[in-house]
This record gives structure tokens, sequence and C-alpha cells, in this order.
């Protein structure tokens, strides 16, 4: 008999394991690297554009009024780089979206993908514990999709301040916004990722799963408009309120994941 | 022989549905263990309680020495299972699933990287091991299942239907295979519906219905529902006073023509047939061939489980 002794791996290890596997998965899956690239290149491209144009362009007497009543405190500012600093922001909010779009389909087709490949029964008979595997799939999915959005938000902060503007480059480095990217983007993730993971237990559809987790970016394209047309004004304590509460329901939606993610309910139950 | 998996009335209940109803079972070190039953039966819910991959609703079980329940881990950590479904990712190459799941049995990297190769070059997929697995036939994917599923030297190694679908080369090549398991006194718990295979490789087998109808060597098993019995071939061909020499001899119970043929039943062949042989040389007759009458594990399976159909 062979010396070798079997145990369940370090969570480290595991989790390593995992990510590389998935990773791999990913990449050799042209559809998925191309709806993860898409979202963001697209808004990185537009909202550099739009910053650029800005600059370029002096804005109409009727533009200028309309943002005045839009955002009272640009009131005193010059009127090129109110817009300018204007159009930064709302793209600002339109990068919130990476966070929610990005992960929440890496997540659907892990599960769905490994659903549809018969592959969860051997995985599940390793010593592994099904926690520790569903968080090793979180972070999966939610590595690279942080990683996408802190990468356009830098190449994003670069070109604006290449542009010049200083009220586009105040608004993209105000602390609101940092506080945005490095906090809320990794919990906005979160909470998509095990939103994917927990749609993908009760759908067999990576389509159907996609549109009932579209679902998500709901509230944020909500805020966003609701910031842009003056109606709510995000300041830092807003966004310190919104953090926690991202924390909370953070939590609540990996417990019930987690819930759903037994390999008795994975096995018996998942169709 | 040390037991290595015991039940106690193992029962599991899906809501109304009683799928495995209080089985009792002993599995021996080192033997090859057959499990029958029809579609349906409730084999594969068994296979998932003793790889604690599901929770009995009552009822005990101990297997590799750990209890289910109480040392789930560790049972996973000491078992295989080879799964109806392949069940491989396919866009990576032989080499990297078999890595990812030693990885998973917390097999060391040295480890990982020996094990992969052995197993890969003992089911001959070794010159394949960078190709994804997507481009492999059947008969190798399940090659790679069964790789997997050894790849950590489990105690006990739970096959089901691992030759289904094969090709006869590839079929042999997992039947050595488990030959080979039970020579390193491995034990291996093999559900089959190639009730040939069964015949061929396993030392007991379980008649399963829910519940265990009957466990038995599958020979001994013949020789209580049908007897031993000879066949005698003539030439050219038998006589009716070759059959009466026959029943003439002590220990013969039934003796009959068939095709061509003489079938002698008794109760102690070994000592019987030297005496046929030597009555029917002495009597004339030309004998061609004496070959023991088995009948087929089909009717001993079709005999047992079917009353309960």
């Amino acid at each position: 008999m062979s010396a070798i002794v079997a145990a369940s791996p370090a969570r480290p290890t595991l989790v390593r394991a995992v990510c590389v596997r998935e990773w791999r998965e990913a990449l050799g899956n042209k559809l998925l690297v191309g709806m993860t690239l898409l979202p963001p290149v697209v808004i990185l491209a537009t909202g550099v554009l739009a910053v650029g144009a800005a600059a370029i362009n002096p804005p109409s007497e009727r533009d200028v009024q309309a943002l005045y009543a839009a955002a009272p405190a640009a009131a005193g500012l010059d009127p090129k780089e109110a817009v300018q600093g204007f159009i930064a922001t709302y793209f600002l909010i339109l990068f919130m979206l990476i966070p929610t779009v990005v992960p929440l389909t890496m997540a659907i087709y892990s599960v769905i993908g490994e659903k549809s490949a018969r592959t969860l029964e051997p995985l599940l008979a390793t010593p592994v514990g099904v926690g520790d595997l569903l968080f090793a799939k979180s972070l999966a999915s939610t590595v690279p999709s942080v990683l996408v959005t802190w990468l356009a938000y830098a190449i994003y902060l670069t070109s604006v301040i290449a542009l010049g503007s200083h009220a586009a480059q105040n608004a993209v480095t105000a602390p609101r916004w940092i506080l945005a990217i490095v906090v809320m983007v990794p919990l906005l993730t979160l909470l998509s990722v095990n939103l994917g993971i927990l749609i993908s237990t009760r759908v067999n559809d990576v389509r159907v799963a996609q549109q009932i987790g579209g679902l998500v970016v709901v509230p944020v394209v909500a805020l966003g408009i609701a910031q842009v047309t003056g109606r709510v004004v995000l300041d830092n304590g807003a966004f310190l309120q919104m953090s926690a509460f991202l924390i909370v329901v953070d939590v609540a939606v990996f417990w019930l994941a987690k819930v759903a993610f037994q390999r008795e309910n994975i096995l018996v139950r998942w169709r | 022989m040390n037991t290595v998996l015991r039940t106690d009335k193992l029962t599991k209940r899906f809501g109304e549905l009683v799928a495995v109803d209080g089985i009792d079972l002993e599995v021996r070190e080192g033997e090859v263990f057959g499990f029958l039953g029809p579609n349906g039966a409730g084999k594969t819910t068994t296979l998932r309680l003793l790889c604690a991959l599901i929770g009995p609703t009552s009822g005990s079980a101990e297997v590799a020495g750990f209890r289910l329940g109480r040392d789930d881990p560790k049972i996973r950590a000491s078992v295989g299972i080879l799964t109806e479904q392949p069940g491989l990712y396919e866009r990576q190459s032989a080499w990297e699933n078999l890595i990812f799941y030693a990885t998973l049995y917390g097999l060391t990297s040295s480890e990982a990287s020996s094990q992969a190769e052995r197993y890969l070059r003992l089911m001959g997929l070794w010159e394949r091991r960078t190709e994804p697995v997507a481009t492999f036939s059947r008969g190798m994917k399940q090659k790679m299942a069964i790789a997997r599923a050894a790849l950590h030297e489990p105690r006990i190694l739970f096959l089901d239907e691992p030759t289904t679908g094969l090709d006869p080369d590839a079929a042999k090549t997992v039947r050595e295979f488990i030959v080979q398991l039970r020579g390193q006194g491995r034990t291996v718990f093999l559900c089959t519906h190639n009730l040939d295979e069964a015949d061929r490789l396993c030392d007991r087998i379980a008649f399963f219905r829910r519940n265990v109808i009957r466990i038995a060597d599958p020979d001994e098993l013949r020789a209580e529902l049908y007897g031993r019995a000879t066949e005698i071939r003539l030439l050219p061909s038998p006589r009716p006073e070759d059959l009466a020499l026959v029943r003439a001899v002590p220990g013969v119970r039934e003796a009959r023509f068939e095709n061509g043929s003489i079938i002698v039943a008794s109760a102690d062949p070994l000592r019987t047939n030297p005496q046929l042989i030597r009555a029917l040389i002495e009597g004339g007759a030309q004998i061609a061939f004496v070959t023991e009458r088995k009948p087929h594990l089909e009717d001993v399976y079709l005999k047992i489980v079917e009353p309960l159909e």
C-alpha cells in the first residue's frame, strides 16, 4: 500500500487551486472573456472621450444653466470646467456598474458551468468543506472583477489628469470616490458574485441567470440618476453609510449562498 | 480479513420516498464487492451515503475506520468515487485535471506530480497528458475519471458502472486495473449492470433493491440455487447406455441428455467426476470434453431479484 495520506488541503492552497482552475477555464471561454472586458472598456472609452470632448468644445449657455440648476455647487466655477467635472463624476457612477455586471457573469458561469458539465459531484467527493469551496469560488470571480475595475479607474484617472481639467481631476480624486473605488467596489463585487451563485443554484440557463442577476444594477443606476438630476446629494457621509449597508447585505447574501451551497442540496435538489 | 466498511440499518428517505431501507453490509478489506440491482434500486444513493456525500436519515455506518456523520471529511479522504458521469474539466488538460484533484486531496506538489504521472501511464494516457480532455474519446475520459478516483490511493474505491460505454479494449484496461487494485490489497465496491463483469471480478456480490436481499460468493450462490453440474460431450454422440453408466455412479443426483451432451448434477463434482470419466471410458465411450456447467449470473440475478419486482 502507498504512503500517500489524503486530507483536506490548507485553505490558501485550496483557494489558489480553485482560482487557478477557474481562471484557466474562464480564459478558455472567449464569450466569457468578451463579456468580462466589454463593459469596462466601453465605459472607460466613452468616459475619456466625453471628458475630452468637453475640454475641446465650449458648452452652450443652455447646457451651463441646466448644469447649475442640477448641481448648485458648480455655480461658481468656470462653465467649461464645471461641465468637465460634471461629466467626469457621471462616468464615475457608471464605473460602479462594472463590479455589478462583470463578476455576476463570472460567478454564473462558475456554478452553472459546473452543473452542466457534471463536475460538481467529483468536486464534492473530495475532503474539502463546501464553505471553503464557496469562499474560493467567490474569490475566483471577485478578484479579477475588482482588478479590472481598479485598472479601468486608474486609466480613467490618468486620462482625466492628462486632459488638464482641474474640476474633472477634483471630481475623480474626491475622497468619497476614492472610498467608493477602494471599498465599495469590492463590496459590490462580492454582493454580485454571491447573488450570482444563489441564482445559479436554482437556474440552469446562463442567459436566464444573467437576466435575473441583472436586476442588481437597478439600485446603482437609480442612485446615479438621482444624483445627476440633483435629487440626492452623495457626500462623504452618504458613501460611508452605503458602504456600511453593503457590508451587512454582503454578509446576509453570503450566508444565504452558503445555505443553498450544501452537499446534499447540490447533489439531490439542484437540477 | 478486516472489515473495511460496515453499515447498520442505514436508511435514506427523501420525503415520503424511501431510497435506501435499513441496509446491513459488511465489506472486507482487499475484496472486490459487487453491488447489483435494477435501475432505481437506490445504488447511487447508497454510494453517495457511503462516500459521505449525503447524510443518512437513520442508521449508522463505519467507512475505512471512520464514523459516517462524525468523520465525513476523513471518509472522503479515505475513499475514491467514480461517478456515473466522468465530470472532467473539458477545457483543461489531463495533467491539469489530475493535479487539481490531487491538490484538493491534500497531496503535496511532488506527490501530486508523481501520482498524476503514475496513473496517466497506467491508463495509457501519458502521451496525451497536455491535450484538453474535450479532445478525448468516451473511453479515455472514463479512464481519466478512474485515475482521478484512485489518485490519492484510497482504501476503498467506489466504481459506478466503470465500463459502461467503453470499447472492449478500454473495458479490458479498466478490468485489469480493478484486478491490480485487489492485488494491492485495495477494496473495490463495484456497482454494475454488467453481470459477466461482476462474475469475473467480484469476490462477493450483494443483490440490492432498496435493501440488501442477499450477499454471497457468486459460485456458492450458483451451487446453492442450481446445484453443481458437469457437461460431458461424447463422440460421436451419447448413447442411452452411456446415460445409464453415468446414473449408476455413486453421488450422481441427476443425469440427462441436452444438445448432444450429458448434463450431470452431483453434490460433490470433485469426487464424482473422476469416477464418471472412468466408468464412461471402461464402458467404451469416447469423451471429447468435460466442462463445469455454470448457470449464467443473469439467471441467478433474475431468480433473486425478479420475485421482488
